[in-house]
């Protein structure tokens, strides 16, 4: 009977990502026929996407590994009905964490010092996330709105330190930037795909989606989780104290946001830069839906994402198609999979309402 | 006669269950129809399929002999048919006039002409002798008043037949009786109802002729005049059932198991608060609460199992002080709660039977163990009760929101009973449930009793408070006004302490 419901949620996990790989060959229609209309070749979109998932698979790891996350960072407050869209400025501290305790650490400290590094940063992550939540939990405030600014609080302070505290005095040409890390602080790359972006990080992301799942599935913490998000009157009758499941949730989703800074740091840009992150965390958002806020589903719609985001940096590279045309055709693949989701739910919503 | 409404072989499915397999009703223009059976018997799923909320799989619908499709719910009401739920369907956060003029708003260019609706609504009021308060917010209304308020949501679309979804289910002695009028009334003025019950006086009362339905199907039919209340369960239930509950004679303990102190509460939006209760219950006790709906049995219920603090005095489980206790701690110490609204605070709907049965015990061995839950035991242990408590449903990793009223109760009543407490309080235990489970969850309760446990019955139906306390009190504003020991007080003695018209003195002392 156990393995049966492992089974299921399984199921629904992947029937959930191919119900969403349909909408994908409609997004790719409407894009060609953008292309075609805007007088590049329709056909550069396929053979971006190609070769993101062929020949330039680790490029595409590379950029799984932080939608991994940032979908898990998403789905563990979501299931209790908290909405942390804040995961952003949770990946900058994590950065700045991660920057600080990498330079300080003394230079030939052995690979090991690294969990130093990720321990510090998602501490930072789930320290910032935890303003919200305290605020939310003992002042009332709408945690959406405090999580959503306080990215610019984030994204501000890492300019700061990167262009005024942690700048590099000896490198005068680039402004926004630390020193760089030691050479075994770097994440290690995978050596299956040589010299390439792809590294060790993903490691992270997937073992962090099976404890996620493991969380959500198999403790107590996770009941508690879904109870409150179900019903938290129902929670609060059963004795369960919804405040502290919010902040804890809340700890967790930014401590998976820092380690997202973490990796971003340590394995891709060795140094903090000030505008590293491209708007990971929203990303995140759709990641967690596409996969029904399932952790196990997250892991394969992050990976499909991670091929996205790639395959438009590939589409860039391989053809003369200008960068800001290629943002335009990421963002019809990700309305039309949102819309795809939204009208989901509103046709579920009505079945609700016409039981 | 000309048919008002027929129903003819609709069959519907839904995950697991055939709701209703080949069911064919016939209601007459102008007549109470009433239509019986069991939780989950189907009734709530054809008459949802009469008023446009679901398409059947097979049959069809007859409206004065014309063939028709609903669509939606307001393709029903356009054809004037009208529907009290059971669960009711209001905006929680609107006025009650707002609530019942709700896609039926008169208006004065492009506002609101809420001076015509209040007249008009005033006039139903008057001519039915329904009252509520048109100013207050749904949220601030009793259970009560919300259905007076979905009865006149209704009227004022002006239908020519009315269903009924177990509208007596929550309403007191009295109340049912002038709702009983109001029907009377209606059909006087041609009005066709569907009286959908479990409560066979009433239907015996009120209808002309009735329909039978179990597990799905039609069991019987016929005019009421023909049936008598023996061979109405017999249809209902398929054999006959007594409605005597086992109890053992009165032996209380000698320990206090619930004592409580001059407890006041806090006055909040919508609800009568506690003025000075003290009240005492015994092992082996069952104290029953009588009372008109809204009088401070929500307060007491709460302030006793600490959802809500106690603003003055003490309240005392097993002879110590658990006023400052959180609820957790009250709950280990051995209370257990069936709460008044089950939706709302008894149940999560989202979740599955399992995760609802487990609330008072994932924490512990051998449920989980350091965190880490042990599914094994979980669902055997859940299965185990479905299977005890007779929740119908194939098995417990079913969402309890596919569950049917009753059936939902009776999740909420195997986990509460299970956790062998020491004092259970169980706020209208069997509000909305059949007769079978009724009778069951009675016995339960009379068995807890019986093995030493203190009980809490608070309950809107008398009859109920009067056939399984071994004492009675009576809450009137919040206030304790009488007690009585079992038998000390007819009904209508009772009634007039409920109504507030006479009080006792001397009440905290015993």
């Amino acid at each position: 009977m156990e393995t049966n419901i492992w089974r299921k949620r399984v199921n629904g996990a992947v029937r959930a990502i191919s119900r969403q790989l349909c909408m994908l060959v409609v997004a790719i229609v409407i894009i060609m026929v953008f292309l075609a209309v805007s007088g590049y070749s329709p056909f550069t979109v396929l053979k971006g996407l190609g070769r993101a998932f062929s020949q330039d698979l680790s490029g595409t790891i590379r950029w799984s590994t932080p939608m991994i996350l940032a979908g898990i960072a998403i789905c563990i407050p979501f299931k209790a009905q908290v909405f942390n869209l804040g995961v952003d400025g949770q990946i900058y501290l994590g950065a700045i964490a991660a920057t600080w305790v990498a330079l300080a650490l003394p230079e030939n400290s052995p690979p090991a010092a690294l969990i130093l590094v990720f321990l510090a940063a998602a501490i930072a992550g789930a320290v910032f996330a935890l303003i919200p939540a305290v605020l939310n939990v003992y002042c009332s405030t709408d945690i959406i709105v405090t999580t959503l600014l306080l990215n610019f609080v984030g994204q501000f302070l890492t300019e700061f330190m990167a262009s005024e505290v942690m700048r590099d005095p000896e490198k005068l040409t680039q402004v926004n930037a630390s020193k760089t890390l030691p050479q075994n602080l770097w994440l290690p790359k995978l050596s299956a795909f040589g010299n390439s972006s792809a590294n060790v990080g993903i490691y992270i992301a997937v073992a962090v989606a099976l404890l996620a799942a493991f969380l959500f599935f198999k403790t107590t913490h996770g009941y508690e989780i879904k109870v409150v998000g179900s019903n938290a009157n129902f929670a609060r009758y059963g004795g369960i104290r919804s405040s502290r499941v919010i902040l804890k949730v809340m700890a967790l989703s930014g401590a998976v946001s820092g380690i997202i800074g973490a990796i971003e740091v340590t394995a891709t840009q060795h140094r903090l830069i000030a505008s590293f992150n491209p708007g990971i965390g929203f990303d995140g958002i759709v990641v967690s839906l596409l996969a029904n806020n399932n952790p196990l589903g997250v892991l394969i719609s992050g990976f499909f994402f991670g091929g996205l985001s790639n395959g438009g940096n590939v589409m860039e590279r391989v053809t003369d198609v200008p960068h800001i045309v290629t943002q335009i055709v990421m963002a019809i693949i990700i309305l039309t999979i949102s819309a795809n989701i939204t009208l989901k739910h509103l046709k579920r919503k009505k079945e609700a309402g016409s039981k | 006669m000309a048919f008002a409404i027929e129903l003819l072989n609709i069959t519907k499915g839904f995950p697991g269950v055939i709701a209703n397999n080949d069911v064919s009703v016939h209601i007459k223009e102008g007549e109470i129809h009433g239509l019986l059976g069991e939780n989950g018997a189907g009734k709530s799923t054809i008459m949802n399929i009469l008023y446009g909320m679901s398409k059947p799989d097979e049959g069809k619908i007859c409206l004065f002999g014309q063939a028709v499709e609903f669509q939606s719910p307001m393709d029903a009401i356009r054809q004037g048919i009208g529907m009290v739920h059971q669960h009711f369907m209001l905006m929680p956060d609107e006025t009650v006039l707002r609530n019942i003029i709700l896609g039926w708003t008169p208006k004065k260019g492009i506002c609101i002409d809420e001076k015509r609706a209040v007249a008009e609504i005033n006039d139903i009021m008057e001519q039915y002798g329904l009252k509520v308060n048109l100013k207050a917010k749904i949220n601030q209304i009793s259970v009560g008043e919300k259905q007076r308020v979905e009865i006149i949501k209704a009227l004022y679309r002006k239908v020519k037949i009315l269903i009924l979804d177990e509208p007596t289910a929550v309403l007191t002695p009295a109340e049912t009786d002038s709702l009983l009028d109001i029907m009377r009334r209606l059909k006087e003025q041609g009005c066709t109802l569907i009286f959908i019950t479990h409560k066979l006086r009433e239907v015996m009362d009120v209808t002309d002729n009735v329909t039978v339905m179990r597990k799905g199907v039609v069991t019987g039919f016929g005019p009421t005049s023909e049936m008598d209340i023996t061979k109405l369960s017999r249809l209902i239930v398929g054999k006959e059932v007594s409605t005597k509950i086992p109890m053992e004679k009165f032996h209380p303990g000698d320990k206090k198991v619930l004592e409580m102190k001059h407890v006041s509460t806090a006055r909040r939006p919508g609800r009568m608060p506690l003025k000075d209760v003290s009240l005492v219950i015994n092992e082996g006790e069952i104290v029953g609460v009588a009372g008109v709906d809204g009088n401070g049995q929500t307060d007491l219920g709460e302030v006793i199992a600490g959802l809500i603090p106690a603003e003055s005095g003490a309240v005392f489980l097993d002879e110590k002080d658990v006023t400052r206790d959180s609820i957790r701690k009250r709950r280990k110490k051995g209370l257990s709660h069936v709460p008044e609204d089950r939706l709302k605070t008894g149940a999560a709907r989202d979740c599955t039977i399992s995760e609802n049965l487990m609330l008072n015990m994932y924490n512990e061995k051998p449920y989980s163990n350091k965190s880490v839950m042990n599914q094994k035991e979980v669902l055997q242990t859940s299965e185990e009760l479905c299977e005890k408590y007779l929740v119908k449903t194939p098995d417990s990793n079913y969402t309890i929101g596919t569950l049917s009223g009753g059936n939902m109760q009776k999740v909420v009543v195997a986990r509460e009973f299970s956790s062998s407490p020491r004092l259970l309080i169980a706020a209208q235990p069997t509000r909305g449930v059949d007769i079978g489970a009724t009778q069951y969850i009675r016995t339960k309760i009379a068995e807890l009793r019986d093995s030493g446990k203190g009980i809490l019955l608070i309950s809107a139906e008398l009859e109920e408070v009067m056939a399984m306390s071994d004492k009675i009190v009576v809450i009137y504003e919040g206030e304790i006004v009488a007690q009585f020991k079992r038998g000390e007080a007819d009904e209508y003695e009772i009634g007039e302490y409920m109504l507030g018209s006479k009080r006792q003195e001397v009440l905290y002392g015993n």
